[in-house]
């Protein structure tokens, strides 16, 4: 049988619905995934199914404030996993975070549905080196599409140099978004499919 | 190299000529897309910052000049100057393109409800060639699809000049130019025109619309993508495009058709009420730079659109420009280095042609370029086929087929085509896309089979670069299938979640 019919398929770390559908297949329950387990695919209009868009690189507004929640195959805004890096590029949450507003919509659905949750593996979303590590890959940029350059970088000479201060101005981007998540979420028109 | 007239000019809108006036504001609109999109992809935009180090390092050691520490110094601020302006005038030039798409349907939406007449995009994709020019802009001036350079630059001023500008080798032609003209004043004599003559409102026809209608399908039009994001020289990013920039505007009556164009004007060259930097040619025949403090530009009031966020298209252009200069001139004054574009655009020719490429042997580089002029023609045929669409089935031909198109398929054969090098004459350069005419007619096959045929074509003559295109079904085998009677092969994927109907 196909891995689309047997698998539960979700953008990334923490936004699975039930035990065992991370990516490792070894969560405790909703929320916990460590990663995606949607079909890989760089970026928008390149998913195989609904539910499979990542966000924030490409996209509508509207797209990018509904993370992984495109209808049909081809209808996602950007690439899986969404690592903690990403941030938008369009609309009024601009420059925050991607996963940090999947994984709040996430919330907001187990919530409104009665269904409890676990809290993500990662704060903020993972890491590349975080997905590698799960992968078993080494140095495979997760970062997706786009052709302006990793988001997770700086010009520093020093590569260890280099790395501490991306990860800081990154750091510093997932707590300016986790502020501001509120406003993210009133920022966003609810879903709209035409009804 | 003549260039190749697409219309007779005429000095004046009249009720019996707008059609043509419209059809005409549309090929300037949509000659500006590929000339854009030529110089975008002749950026390497995110290249190796190690490798670059080393280079301009090497250079800079060869002197023997400077201590190592102050090489060290100097190479890292290099480097900086190199990424951040590669970077930044990419961003600006594709932030430029995406609204050239909006402003394309912005005149078709005029034309398709002023005139009652849908837009002929694929007539003018047959006869647009490079070099090309501006119809009726007084005075004319050559257009390449070329690499970026200062003097492409001065090309994309002239084109969104807010002002009429003189030609500074003007003492060196033969034209009676008695005057100057903008595309500005162009729309403007259309306005006056609709004013007069089309006070609306018109009968409903298919146009590109904004969603302001809930009950509507969702949107397609977006302001900005990662390719308009570009990073300072901390890496914070920064954004080309603001999001309240304006998009589609419906046109119903008079005042909405000349909203649509205001919107086009502002965009393009700025609010012109304000204090603004127009075109000036200096002493060097150059246009003459913006002034820099602490490496930025110094805008003036009236450079930006009316959302008083983003510069307009020719600001935009003018600070690459400055940029540009600046930074040619500060590698200039340092021993051992090379031209400053040198380090970051690929080696292309200007206009070249698939010709070129067929002669010198290489089949994978002429089925690229057949591939890219391809897909080009078959963006068009799609736009023109949304005017003869309703509103559902113009989602999913943008989202499915435009998107996809001009993000992946497109910029994918753009951004891999300079790999391959060839030889005309005796110099050596990298491929580029040439923005040839396609002509679907050639072959009795719908034109998704036609380009699914030079996606096969080009798998086999190059399988190591290319052998992903056939295989991948995301990309080119799931365009939606568009016929040049604009029927549509049922297989763009259904929106199950989506109550409208699919009116093929």
């Amino acid at each position: 049988m196909s891995e689309l019919v047997t698998k539960e398929l979700h953008v990334c770390m923490g936004l699975n619905s039930c035990k065992n559908a991370g990516y490792s297949g070894n969560n405790d329950c909703a929320g916990q995934g460590d990663c995606s387990t949607a079909v890989g695919h760089p970026c928008h209009t390149l998913n195989a199914c609904k539910g499979q868009g990542g966000c924030g690189i490409f996209g509508t507004t509207e797209e990018l404030c509904h993370p992984g929640e495109n209808d049909c195959r081809y209808q996602g805004s950007c690439g899986v996993p969404i690592l903690s890096s990403r941030f938008m590029a369009q609309g009024p949450n601009k420059g925050l975070s991607v996963w940090q507003l999947a994984r709040i919509r996430f919330e907001e659905k187990r919530i409104k549905n009665g269904e409890s949750f676990g809290e993500a593996p990662q704060q903020y979303g993972p890491s590349d080196e975080y997905v590698n590590s799960i992968r078993g890959t080494s140095g495979v940029d997760y970062s997706s599409c786009g052709q302006s350059g990793s988001r997770s970088c700086s010009y520093i000479s020093n590569p260890a140099e280099r790395k501490i201060a991306a990860a800081e101005r990154v750091l510093k981007m997932e707590e300016e978004s986790a502020k501001k998540l509120p406003e993210s979420l009133s920022n966003c028109q609810p879903k709209n499919n035409g009804h | 190299m003549k260039t190749k007239k697409l219309f007779n000019f005429s000095t004046s809108v009249t009720k019996e000529n707008i059609k043509e006036v419209m059809q005409q504001a549309i090929a300037l609109e949509l000659a500006t897309i590929p000339t854009y999109l030529s110089t975008y992809y002749s950026i390497n935009r995110a290249q190796d910052q190690d490798k670059l180090y080393a280079k301009l390092h090497a250079q800079l050691s060869q002197s023997g000049e400077r201590t190592a520490a102050k090489i060290d110094e100097l190479a890292q601020e290099l480097k900086l100057d190199i990424l951040v302006y590669s970077n930044k005038s990419a961003a600006l030039i594709m932030s430029v393109v995406i609204e050239e798409m909006l402003h394309l349907a912005l005149a078709c939406n005029v034309k398709q409800a002023v005139c009652q007449t849908a837009p002929d995009l694929l007539g003018i994709g047959k006869v647009l060639t490079f070099p090309t020019q501006l119809d009726g802009h007084i005075p004319e001036f050559q257009i390449n699809a070329a690499k970026l350079s200062l003097k492409q630059l001065t090309t994309f001023l002239q084109i969104e000049s807010p002002e009429p500008f003189k030609d500074p080798y003007a003492n060196e032609q033969l034209l009676n130019t008695v005057e100057y003209q903008t595309i500005g004043r162009l729309y403007e004599m259309i306005i006056k025109c609709i004013k007069e003559d089309f006070p609306g409102p018109y009968n409903y026809r298919p146009q590109l619309l904004p969603p302001e209608n809930p009950n509507r399908p969702r949107p397609y039009y977006s302001q900005n993508s990662m390719n308009t994001v570009h990073y300072d020289r901390e890496h914070n990013p920064q954004f080309a495009n603001a999001d309240d920039s304006g998009g589609l505007v419906g046109v119903h009556d008079a005042q909405s058709a000349i909203d649509a164009i205001e919107r086009i004007i502002d965009q393009g060259e700025g609010k012109s009420k304000y204090k603004q930097h127009t075109l000036i040619w200096g002493e060097n025949k150059m246009p003459v730079p913006m002034d820099i403090v602490e490496g930025k530009v110094v805008f003036w009031e009236g450079d930006y659109d009316d959302s008083g966020k983003e510069p307009a298209h020719f600001a935009k252009f003018l600070e690459a420009y400055t940029l540009g200069g600046h930074y040619q001139q500060k590698f200039r004054n340092i021993q051992g280095l090379d031209d400053f574009f040198s380090y970051f655009v690929y080696d292309t020719d200007a206009n070249p042609k698939t010709a070129d490429y067929i002669a010198s042997g290489n089949q994978a580089l002429a089925l690229c370029s057949q591939l890219g002029n391809a897909v080009f023609a078959y963006i068009l045929l799609m736009i023109e086929a949304c005017y003869h669409k309703d509103e559902s089935t113009q989602y999913d031909l943008f989202i499915f087929g435009i998107h996809k198109s001009m993000i992946w398929l497109l910029s994918g054969v753009g951004n891999q085509i300079n790999q391959y090098t060839y030889t005309k004459g005796n110099q050596a350069y990298k491929g580029a896309l040439t923005f040839e005419p396609f002509s679907f007619e050639q072959s009795f096959l719908r034109p998704k089979a036609q380009i699914m045929s030079l996606v096969d074509q080009l798998a086999k003559a190059d399988p190591v670069n290319w052998g992903w295109a056939i295989k991948s079904e995301n990309y080119f085998p799931s365009l939606p299938d568009v016929g040049l009677d604009y029927s549509i092969e049922a297989d763009i994927p259904k929106v199950p979640g989506t109550p409208y109907r699919h009116n093929h």
